[in-house]
């Protein structure tokens, strides 16, 4: 039984569940299970549907081919788009640009919030890279036009700078911003912006579901005692403490 | 700076438009310039307008324009040629996106038909392009005006609309949205199917949702016959659609839904009153309000125009706690300029008729955000703010209470009375006019920060909105003041400009001018003095008036101003009964009894008023003009009076009547006992 479905009859269970507090043994638990129907397709289109949000697109394609699951995307679109995410993880922003704006020259035309977190990665790039000069360059005459469009941007554009002045930059305490995690964090704005445009859901559904699933037991802890679900990853069941 | 010369540096504008322009500029180096150039301006406004003033739209167009010419020809190079075509077209997007100087140049370079003929185009990526660029040309007012009427027109619109293609659709819908002005216009779409095409779209992609909404607002806006079409049974339910959208998960398709629905509210009465989607209408706005993004800046104007002018709207918002939500976020330091004006247009909003609203304003201490937003750069904030003053100084508790008469609103609203653009001039006015009414007469900060000076210099305003609410103003400022501050007004004011007031072309300055003299001859005798003077010149300007104005306001008030004057000493009153019942007898009609006559209750009341302080008890001259009005037959218009329906007419008729009657009957009897 993979652990996902165990997970979705979980959510399924407590949801029907009675109201008044009780006491639930773990036996009488499983056998509620048991009984509650999901039916494969939808877990597929589940699967399906994560695997091409998030832009994996050979296992999109073995899936495809194993499950008989037709994605609600054309994979053709998935690769241009992974280009353009795989390009901000690995640095090369101004790749990244030129592949966004030969996708679709609206999207960066349209998301000045976007725009701005693209040439501020590109300044960290520069930076992380050892070319103060022409860091300095850059953040003049690129950076601070974007300053003076929109004065939302100025404190992050300060935060950004700041990065210059100091020498041991991994411990400043701005350093934050060259972790790998700022890529990723850009890489994804990037990836929900392309989604937008082409008119798809940018989060996946998986996530709401297990958000469900937490908040639900939530609600029934105060009514009942049951066996939970406590580690998502392994989707055990953990008998109540009495 | 010195510049380094990496391989990645961008090319200086001036050697981009250079190559671009070249004629010995091999055509793949072209095609490698434009990627450039179009990579250079996407999402940069400051690069867009650096290379529009080179003249980069030009040579851009002439270039979409021989690729286009070239690839017509075939052959091996149509790969290359629709490279151009897309990355040409995709600059000129650009330029047109969110900036009006780039639509200009964009149109002006005649790269309108160019795109037009692309959308055609069999390379799907081609068509695209067009389609997107058109799209975001039709975004901006300065689009050319579709000609809807015109057959071919709505059959080509037809066809965008029924295209596949998603950007060919949304430049249908963008069309629509932009150009759809006329009730002929919105006639001759929903004649020709286009709802039925629409409501399909309410159906597809989130972008051809938005791109729909929009449109059917358009149509439906002030055009009941339209809207009832929409909400026909041949339309499925696409009302209760619409009214799904409003749950949808983009914040952008919610605010859309939200506009389309109060457009058909607002357009006819029976459709979308009961209270559950009152209430959903406000709820799903005020949410709104809260959005970081443009959605944010728009939501506001949105929910104003659900509530302006209706009080019940206003009700419910101010039960949803409107008010507060928007306090928090003048809290939170709005800087951007359209945010804090749809802030402002809100609060102006809720206060309009609410006593509640105002107070509940008040009491959340908005006023202190007021005197930045008076100072702010844009023209839409100041205005908004001063309409916001306006508005809540209508409660005459707080004026009272002097919540308004102090130096952090007063001075910077008096110093917008010379502000550059006339329309914040005449909203400061408005808000001066309701706060100068201060009944605790703290007139004098007003007086005192230069007030009185800009008020005067602006009633000789060439703009006639501009000289009549100033003059307004000037008339609340004299309402119930000191007989001191009328003297510094008058000084100020003099007495020829007064004339020339009330002398004024338009009957509104004639009437506020009256109205401004009146408050000012109110009160003592110093005061009728004072305004009069020597010659009684104004006194004679009045009267003039009031011989050859046609219009009821301007009457009386310049009728309640003599009867001002006639409350005075024996030369007032004399003078007043000369003008209205002048000896010579030339007018055919005397005014006096010409006005009596008057259909128009305000004006009898004002008349009798007159009567009544000319026939006063106590005063010498009296009984000779008494005698007087008896001969003008005024006794007879007076006994036709004293059942009139109206009671202020009724009532004072009667005074002036038993008035008349006690000295005629003392005349009668004193002339006939004497020997």
């Amino acid at each position: 039984m993979s652990l996902f479905w165990i997970v979705i009859r979980q959510l399924a269970e407590i949801q029907a569940m009675a109201t008044s507090k009780k006491v639930i043994t773990r036996a009488d638990w499983e056998k509620k299970l048991n009984d509650v129907k999901v039916r494969k397709e939808d877990m597929n289109k589940l699967v399906m549907n994560f695997l091409v949000t998030e832009g994996y697109v050979e296992a999109a394609e073995k899936f495809r081919l194993e499950s008989g699951t037709e994605p609600d995307i054309d994979l053709a679109t998935i690769t241009d788009r992974m280009a353009v995410k795989k390009a901000v993880q690995s640095g090369n922003v101004e790749d990244a640009i030129e592949k966004v704006n030969d996708l679709n020259p609206e999207i960066l035309d349209t998301n000045p919030q976007l725009f701005f977190h693209l040439q501020q990665q590109r300044l960290i790039e520069l930076i992380r890279n050892g070319k103060v000069e022409e860091a300095l360059e850059f953040a003049q005459e690129e950076l601070a036009p974007r300053g003076e469009e929109n004065q939302g941007f100025l404190e992050e554009l300060e935060r950004t700078v700041a990065l210059l002045a100091f020498e041991d930059v991994s411990n400043c305490p701005v350093g934050e911003l060259l972790d790998i995690s700022q890529r990723l964090k850009t890489a994804s704005e990037v990836n929900a912006a392309i989604l937008t445009s082409q008119s798809h859901e940018k989060d996946p559904k998986l996530p709401s579901l297990l958000k469900m699933l937490i908040w639900v037991q939530t609600q029934l802890d105060e009514k009942a005692s049951y066996p939970r679900i406590n580690d998502l990853s392994t989707a055990v069941l953990e008998d109540p403490a009495v | 700076m010195p510049t380094s010369a990496t391989s990645n540096h961008p090319s200086r504008p001036e050697d981009l438009i250079g190559r671009l322009n070249s004629a010995h500029t091999p055509y793949e180096a072209k095609l490698k310039a434009l990627r450039d150039l179009k990579n250079q301006i996407i999402g940069n406004r400051t690069k867009k307008l650096a290379f529009l003033k080179l003249g980069a739209v030009p040579s851009v167009v002439s270039i979409l324009s021989s690729a286009a010419a070239a690839q017509g020809g075939g052959g091996d190079n149509r790969e290359f040629y629709e490279s151009v075509l897309i990355q040409s077209a995709a600059v000129i997007g650009s330029f047109a996106c969110g900036l009006d100087a780039g639509v200009k140049a964009v149109l002006d370079a005649g790269a309108f038909p160019l795109l037009l003929s692309l959308i055609s185009h069999l390379n799907e990526k081609v068509a695209d392009a067009g389609a997107r660029s058109l799209k975001l040309i039709y975004q901006s007012k300065r689009a050319p005006k579709y000609e809807f009427l015109q057959e071919k027109n709505m059959e080509f619109l037809l066809s965008l609309l029924n295209s596949k293609n998603e950007n060919v659709t949304g430049l249908g819908a963008n069309i629509i949205t932009h150009s759809c002005q006329t009730t002929a216009e919105q006639q001759a779409l929903s004649e020709a199917g286009v709802i039925k095409r629409l409501v399909g779209l309410l159906g597809g992609s989130i972008n051809q949702k938005d791109a729909s909404l929009e449109s059917l607002a358009a149509m439906v806006k002030e055009n009941p016959e339209v809207s009832a079409k929409f909400m026909g049974p041949e339309n499925g339910r696409a009302l209760n659609v619409v009214i799904e959208l409003m749950k949808d998960k983009h914040p952008r398709t919610r605010l859309l839904a939200c506009m389309c629905l109060i457009s058909i509210r607002n357009t006819s009465t029976s459709y979308l009153q009961d209270s559950g989607i009152k209430n959903s209408l406000v709820s799903v706005l005020l949410e709104l309000l809260d959005d970081p993004g443009p959605v944010g800046d728009e939501a506001p104007f949105v929910l104003s125009s659900l509530i302006t002018e209706k009080e019940d709207m206003q009700k419910i918002a101010f039960n949803a706690n409107l008010i507060e939500k928007l306090c928090e976020h003048l809290n939170a330091g709005s800087y951007q300029a359209k945010r804090l004006q749809g802030i402002f247009l809100l609060l102006g909003d809720l206060c309009s008729k609410l006593e509640c609203c105002r107070d509940r304003v008040l009491d959340l201490q908005v006023l202190n955000f007021v005197t930045e937003a008076l100072a702010h750069d844009s023209a839409e904030v100041r205005t908004a703010a001063c309409n916001f003053l306006k508005n809540v100084s209508r409660s005459v508790k707080n004026l009272s209470a002097g919540q308004f008469m102090n130096e952090a609103v007063a001075v910077p609203l008096v110093r917008l009375l010379c502000d550059s653009s006339s329309s914040v001039q005449i909203a400061a006015l408005g808000a001066i006019s309701n706060i100068v009414v201060d009944f605790m007469a703290h007139k004098s900060v007003l007086v005192q920060c230069g007030g009185v000076k800009q008020l005067v210099q602006l009633s000789k305003s060439m703009e006639s909105a501009i000289r009549v609410n100033a003059v307004w103003a000037l008339r609340n400022l004299t309402f119930l003041v000191s007989y001191r501050c009328k003297e510094e007004i008058l000084l100020e004011l003099t007495s020829a400009t007064l004339i020339s007031l009330i002398n004024d072309p338009e009957p509104s300055v004639q009437g506020q001018a009256l109205a401004l003299v009146r408050n000012l001859v109110d009160g003592t005798l110093n005061s009728i003095n004072y305004v009069f003077g020597e010659d009684g010149a104004v006194l004679h300007a009045i009267a003039r008036q009031l011989r050859s104005t046609s219009k009821v306001e301007v009457q009386i008030q310049g009728m309640y101003t003599l009867s001002n004057v006639a409350s005075g000493n024996e030369l007032h009153k004399e003078a007043v009964m000369n003008q209205l019942l002048p000896q010579a007898g030339n007018d055919a009609e005397k005014t006096l009894v010409k006005f009596l006559q008057s259909t128009d209750s305000r004006l009898c009341t004002a008349t009798l008023w007159a009567l009544i302080n000319l026939t006063f008890p106590g005063s010498p001259g009296t009984c000779r003009r008494v005698t007087e009005l008896r001969n003008a037959g005024i006794i007879t218009q007076l006994k036709n009076m004293i059942n009139d329906h109206c009671l202020d007419v009724k009532l004072r008729a009667r005074m002036a009547l038993g008035q008349l009657m006690i000295f005629g009957s003392v005349w009668t009897w004193y002339t006939s006992i004497k020997v």
